[in-house]
């Protein structure tokens, strides 16, 4: 039970709110204005006020700075009759005060009552390790073990897992580890022209090349003393990669249309989403490179294999974008375990890019997060978001979902689907003529 | 009738208080229906619905009411208005 104060002075309006709020079992005392209010505020410890903006004595705003110098500050709840003030205050106040706008409805005040504010324990905070990464699993601890022990060496690391699973974060992670007192710097090999990688790695003098109006620090000078993160290593031109290897062996650089020796001191973390079968396989790093950069190897594991982060990532992502736009979605439990039944092909990435656009197209003033019928993926089978089994659906529905289900998996094919269905072939004809997905002649 | 964006500050002012006023009613209406419902759901007594339904009926006709005032205001305003003659 909560004890409320509802500051209104249309008597009618606190009236039928007074008694909406008891049948919600909730204790609620009235205040028409703001004198009123602070009145009840010196007597009486509230978890909850809902304040109307417009008073005859002034703004409901105007009681913010004293709920706030309360011991025991109550949530706040503005009650608007425009939805633009909304707007102007949420930007004053920030996403800590709920709204409501005139014409209230009943489900309105029973959400932001059962909205309650509790202070965050430490099963709900998510740990950050090394500041930067977030998960729980076997496979996560393993990975800062890693970290951990390599970041006390100055040994070059070579990042492997698939696209998306956040090689740049641990690297980052790794050089964080290390306590280095150089910069950590971040390039792509693959981003860059044969022509102009040189450049980007090495450094260029005045005049080495048309267009070097200058002369430029090339990213192995840049990190003197701390971390360079080589992303898509297995990218890089095969004719570039001798120069890579002068550098990593003799810790010296000579910039493009340079002559002079420059040393250099950093650590390199490479990166690549290819599998180290496919490197020696492919050909597409050199052997000697491979074994100068790969001194400790590190496989991050794609999401599907730490399934039980999913939801730690997800409210990490909802909570940053709920910070950045003022919004307060939250997750609900079957929304988690739909995005843990996913495998996300697309890794940590495709999650992230997942919960912003649910996000963004979920109702801005609301706390539900409404996620899309289906998560489509070009890498992946689409998957439903309504959970298989979920009270209320029909046998005949279900039904109808697994036989689809099981003639996707058997590419149609009805004799080995009515084979795993335990069905006899002719009961699943029946089935599909039934929904209409035959015509007579099949 | 003159277009918001070529009303004075006090006529903007004027036309804000009409809305606030007129809505009022409105919240009044949506929140006894809501008791209407929960009488309908047997959540309080049954002659609270009535009484309620009485009100929902004031309270249009006070929005109305407002709404009539607001117009006639306006009407007044656009006669007196510069911009107009």
């Amino acid at each position: 039970m909560l004890t409320i104060l509802l500051v209104d002075d249309d008597t009618e309006f606190t009236d039928v709110a007074c008694t909406i709020i008891e049948f919600l079992g909730h204790e609620v005392l009235t205040a028409a204005t703001l004198e009123e209010a602070r009145d009840w505020l010196t007597k009486e410890t509230f978890d909850h006020v809902l304040l109307d903006f417009m008073l005859p004595d002034g703004s409901g705003a105007h009681l913010f700075n004293e709920l706030d110098a309360l011991p025991k500050q109550p949530r706040v709840t503005l009650i608007t009759g425009h939805p633009s003030v909304k707007e102007v205050i949420k930007g004053l106040c920030g996403p800590n005060v709920d709204y409501l706008v005139k014409p209230i409805q009943r489900e309105e005040i029973e959400a932001v009552l059962s909205k309650k504010k509790k202070p965050k324990t430490d099963e709900d905070k998510i740990t950050k390790h090394f500041d930067l990464l977030i998960g729980e699993s076997p496979a996560m601890k393993d990975l800062y073990k890693l970290i951990s022990r390599v970041s006390k060496t100055s040994a070059n690391v070579m990042l492997l897992g698939e696209s998306g699973v956040g090689k740049e974060v641990v690297a980052a992670a790794i050089h964080r580890a290390s306590e280095s007192e150089g910069p950590y710097i971040a390039t792509n090999c693959g981003a860059f022209s044969k022509e102009l990688i040189g450049s980007e790695l090495f450094g260029h003098e005045k005049g080495a090349f048309t267009g070097a109006v200058g002369k430029k620090e090339g990213v192995f000078e840049q990190a003197e003393g701390g971390t360079l993160f080589l992303d898509e290593i297995t990218e890089m031109p095969i004719d570039m990669q001798p120069n890579l290897l002068r550098v990593l062996e003799n810790k010296v650089v000579i910039r493009v249309g340079g002559t002079k020796t420059i040393p250099v001191n950093c650590r390199v973390v490479s990166a690549t989403n290819r599998t180290m079968e496919e490197i020696a396989q492919s050909k597409v790093l050199r052997e000697d490179i491979y074994f100068r950069l790969a001194v400790f190897p590190i496989t991050i594991p794609p999401l599907r294999e730490r399934k039980e982060d999913i939801p730690l990532l997800a409210k990490t992502f909802i909570e940053e974008f709920n910070k950045e736009n003022g919004a307060s979605f939250k997750w609900e439990e079957t929304q988690l375990s739909t995005l843990q039944a996913y495998d996300w092909p697309g890794n940590v990435r495709e999650l992230r890019h997942f919960v912003h656009r649910a996000a963004i197209m979920s109702d801005p003033n609301g706390a539900k997060l409404e996620l899309p019928k289906t998560i489509e993926s070009p890498f992946a089978q689409k998957q439903s978001t309504t959970p298989a089994l979920q009270a209320g659906r029909t046998i005949e529905d279900v039904e109808k979902e697994l036989i689809y289900a099981t003639l996707e998996k058997v590419n149609g094919n009805k004799t080995m689907a009515a084979d795993m269905l335990g069905i006899s072939t002719k009961t699943l004809y029946n089935r599909l003529h039934a929904y209409g997905d035959l015509s007579k002649d099949d | 009738m003159r277009k918001v964006n070529e009303m004075t500050d006090d006529e903007l002012a004027q036309l804000h208080v009409f809305v606030h006023d007129a809505r009022k009613p409105l919240n009044r209406i949506s929140m006894q229906a809501e008791l209407v419902k929960m009488a309908l759901d047997g959540d309080v007594p049954a002659d609270k619905a009535l009484q309620a339904l009485d009100k929902i009926i004031t309270s249009a006709k006070d929005c109305s009411a407002k709404l009539t005032e607001m117009t006639a205001a306006m009407r007044q305003d656009t006669l007196a208005s510069p911009h107009d003659k």
